[in-house]
């Protein structure tokens, strides 16, 4: 498995421990209304267990499994899938620090450009994997 | 494909179909009920789309054990429990929270959300020693047949 798998499959598993222990605070707080200021938390739940987990797992994954070059490098450049995990997850960062007011509410546009810079890096070294050598 | 691998994403299969009936059953006023809403979508994420994810990683990622079983797969397994039972107490209590005021659903809601939880974390000590390089994998490999070398019984 190459590095930026590794490192792709392992954020998204601590995005899913962290996702799961707020949505376990919220889901707790409905036998207690009395702390309902914990649903404050549910953009970040959200954006830590579909961003972090579910999209990062499956691009990690995606990165090691898909059909390797034959020529030049296997995966294509490996410097811009640094880039493209560095900035999905400074994304997912940044969305999670703005809904909790720690940056400003326009941090989420920063962090929303940062994932579709990711994504279009994803797209840029995956297109041409998506073959068949037969 | 290992026992475990099967279950998860028959079971997964289940979920998506309950999901896709409870999204159709709230059209219809007559089939609606409190916390409709959560429960479909996490029925369609936690039930469907995350219990995917567990079953075809648990059967792909390198380094599992061939030995099928409770004891041998006890992290996989625990998961699959775990995670199942949550969200079951989940599809029971939380509806019932909107129409009764019995302590007991308090309960089961709390052991909903900690069993769900714990599953996240079985599922990572299942998963995390296996994202391995492939020069990692040789070493661990080569480590076994030595050892086995070594301890033929």
């Amino acid at each position: 498995m190459p590095t930026t798998s590794r490192w792709m499959i392992r954020c998204s598993l601590l995005y899913l421990l962290v996702g799961f222990t707020i949505g376990t605070i919220m889901l707790i707080s409905k036998a207690y209304p009395a702390y309902s200021q914990v649903w404050m938390l549910l953009p970040v739940h959200i954006e830590m267990l579909i961003f972090g987990f579910i999209i990062q797992f499956t691009m990690g994954t995606a990165y090691w499994i898909l059909p390797r070059f034959l020529e030049g490098e296997p995966r294509g450049n490996t410097a811009w899938s640094k880039v493209m995990v560095g900035a999905l997850n400074a994304g997912i960062l940044i969305n999670a620090w703005s809904y909790l007011n720690i940056f400003p509410q326009w941090g989420t546009t920063v962090g929303r450009s940062l994932e579709i810079i990711a994504v279009i890096l994803f797209i840029h070294l995956h297109w041409r994997r998506a073959v068949s050598y037969r | 494909m290992p026992r475990i691998a099967r279950t998860f994403i028959k079971t997964g299969l289940a979920y998506f179909l309950c999901s896709l009936l409870l999204a159709l059953g709230y059209e219809f006023d007559t089939f609606r009920f409190p916390g409709m809403i959560p429960l479909f979508w996490h029925l369609l994420m936690v039930g469907w789309i995350t219990q995917i994810i567990f079953g075809v990683s648990m059967w792909m990622f390198p380094g599992r054990t061939r030995e099928e079983g409770l004891i041998a797969q006890k992290w996989a397994w625990s998961t699959y429990i775990l995670l199942n039972i949550g969200l079951m107490l989940r599809v029971i209590a939380e509806p019932m929270i909107g129409y009764s005021t019995l302590r007991i659903w308090d309960v089961l809601i709390i052991i909903s959300a900690l069993t769900q939880v714990a599953a996240a974390v079985t599922y990572t000590i299942e998963l995390w020693p296996r994202i391995q390089s492939k020069k990692k994998r040789r070493q661990n490999r080569k480590k076994k047949r030595q050892s086995s070398k070594n301890n033929p019984h």
